[in-house]
């Protein structure tokens, strides 16, 4: 069956019907790990390695996906960085685009995301419809310049038309900061002036907890569990804060494996419907925004209801 | 056998840890553990670790374990690597005490914490009391390992406060070198410190030293690490409750270790490198 990203939502949903279903049948007040394993996974965070050789990257995707079939993750939302360049030119990210689109068509758990430099406007915005036309479904921006920078406005402004996820790199940094890396901060005012566009910032760990306290005002925003080892806590940190329909998987693979990542999940204190919804289900929600045409929901919303009304231990 | 090398008891001060027996007990379960060797999260940041030694040998003894345990057949057994600051006075007679307790199998040490040089030519080196070699000779003459504690934390993402380097692992590996009667783990070595070619050549080449899983990561990791320095070398860890321990269990679940390998892995390897 193709993939669209509607029948992702759809598959989501059934399998959190037949969760509530078992967790009615057991009389269980909670879940475990083992439940949260019956729902789709879909990592949100994909990179094929960073060499130029396509060949190398297919090695690296099969790679990426043995394991990820091995842990039963279903979707992969990948973008390719080129060779991690700062600032690549317009030639660079359409070369680098053009491998992910290659992957699209050879393996059908990857979901491609456009990889874009804001310092080039205009490719950037003409990338953005030759890759959404070709069928990707979300944006990947990394270090060319930072969240906060206008010059990622079109690019946010675009993704709110297209319904488009925006993946955004982000951390803080005891050393090796780079001038145009966007801390938490960066994508916080991102979010602030784009409230229709739906980001998700990456690398939890990297942002602690004082990048999760900057984010936590704008329900546009959530943000991946990639980043770093698995200390322990952070999650329960990340759903605490951000409620749990705001926490969404992601390994940072090939540089992260599934094992650390997943573990950052199944290890932790969370019920299995929270569980599920970072595993899977709110990923699906992001994807499927694009395919279903609904109103964005941007209204302010109360505080954070800890575990997404269902957190705690 | 089915060993934590890498498990700690205690606070850590820059946020809440389960540091506790109970929580141990539990973690071990889970993973289906029967043996851990645990250091103290509190000992790497004292001056003078022995009193943070003295509480995690406290909370392991056997009385103690038996409020959390479920009688003695199914209770784990704890093994302590107590830290030792080479800052300190007469770390190698403080060594030969720790020795006398049979739960004792290893000695950490943090050089990266405690502030001293790991090699002789290091620019702290003349500070501590004796030189880092002659304290992990006293290690081994003592019977026991000599844990080097490479870092706990992504450099990145220390405290804004507090920044504590890392020791470079080709310094681990020339004290293996150096001291050939000493047993040598080296614990929360990264991916690609173990994969350069260089290193990997020297680990392979070393009866001596063993290496924790705790800190790799990457598509494969597991399989990686064995391809590059052989299973033999290698050490189950999970640096619980500073990480998740299920991201320790399932690095090896995806590495589709043959049962020889995961014998090795689990259990084999550390009685060589902690065995009394």
């Amino acid at each position: 069956m193709e993939w669209t990203p509607q029948r992702i939502g759809v598959r989501w949903m059934l399998c959190r019907r037949e969760e509530e279903r078992i967790v009615r049948k057991l009389g269980l007040r909670d879940g475990s790990g083992d439940l949260a394993r019956r729902h789709p996974i879909i990592d949100f965070h994909v990179h094929p390695g960073f060499s130029r050789s396509h060949r190398d990257q297919r090695e690296v995707m099969e790679r990426i996906l043995r394991e990820a079939r091995f842990h039963h993750v279903e979707r992969l939302c990948v973008s390719a960085l080129g060779d991690l360049a700062e600032s690549p030119t317009p030639a660079q990210v359409r070369e680098a685009n053009d491998d992910v689109l290659s992957l699209m068509s050879q393996y059908r758990e990857v979901v491609g995301f456009c990889y874009l430099n804001p310092r080039y406007p205009d490719e950037a915005l003409q990338e953005i419809e030759r890759c959404f036309a070709a069928g990707m479904a979300g944006i990947k921006l990394l270090i060319s310049c930072k969240a906060s920078d206008p010059l990622v406005c079109p690019i946010a402004a675009r993704a709110a038309e297209l319904r488009a996820p925006i993946l955004q790199h982000a951390w803080y940094k005891r050393q090796g900061q780079m001038e145009s890396e966007s801390t938490p901060a960066d994508v916080a005012v991102l979010a602030a002036r784009h409230p229709a566009t739906m980001i998700v910032m990456a690398h939890l760990t990297g942002a602690g907890e004082r990048g999760i306290a900057e984010i936590a005002p704008y329900e546009n925003l959530s943000v991946d569990t990639s980043g770093s080892e698995p200390e322990a806590g952070i999650t329960e940190m990340a759903v605490r804060k951000l409620g749990g329909r705001r926490v969404v998987f992601g390994t940072d693979a090939s540089g992260r494996g599934y094992g650390a990542a997943l573990g950052k999940v199944y290890g932790a204190r969370l019920p299995a419907r929270v569980k599920a919804l970072i595993l899977g289900g709110n990923a699906a929600r992001l994807l499927a925004r694009r395919a279903s045409g609904a109103p964005a929901d941007n209204r302010p919303k109360p505080a954070a209801i800890p575990g997404g009304g269902g957190a705690g231990r | 056998m089915r060993l934590d090398a890498a498990a700690y008891l205690g606070s850590w001060p820059f946020r809440a840890v389960e540091g506790t027996t109970r929580g141990l007990s539990g973690m071990m379960q889970e993973l289906g553990l029967d043996h851990a060797l645990v250091s103290s999260l509190p000992a790497l940041f004292h001056a003078d670790p022995e009193p943070a030694n003295r509480d995690l040998l406290r909370r392991l003894s056997p009385t103690r374990q038996s409020r959390y345990g479920d009688g003695a057949k199914n209770r784990p057994e704890l093994w302590a690597a107590p830290a030792v600051n080479l800052h300190m006075a007469d770390a190698a007679g403080y060594i030969s005490r720790l020795a006398r307790d049979p739960k004792v199998r290893a000695v950490q040490l943090a050089p990266g914490f405690h502030g001293y040089a790991t090699s002789q030519t290091g620019a702290d080196c003349a500070a501590t009391a004796q030189p880092l070699e002659e304290v992990v000779a006293a290690v081994a003459d003592a019977g026991l390992a000599a844990v080097i504690q490479l870092r706990m934390q992504d450099e990145r993402s220390h405290p804004p406060t507090t920044s504590i380097p890392p020791v470079p692992i080709e310094e681990a590996i020339a004290l293996a070198e150096r001291v050939p009667t000493a047993r040598i783990v080296v614990a929360a070595a990264r991916q690609g410190e173990l994969e350069n070619r260089s290193h990997a050549e020297r680990i392979r080449a070393l009866p001596n030293l063993w290496l924790t899983t705790t800190h790799l990561d990457g598509v494969g990791c597991i399989r990686r690490a064995c391809d590059a320095v052989g299973v033999e070398r290698l050490l189950f860890g999970t640096c619980w409750p500073f990480f998740y321990a299920k991201s320790a269990l399932l690095k090896v679940e995806e590495a589709a270790l043959s049962g020889t390998e995961s014998d090795l892995l689990m259990g084999g390897n550390a009685r060589k490198a902690f065995g009394r």
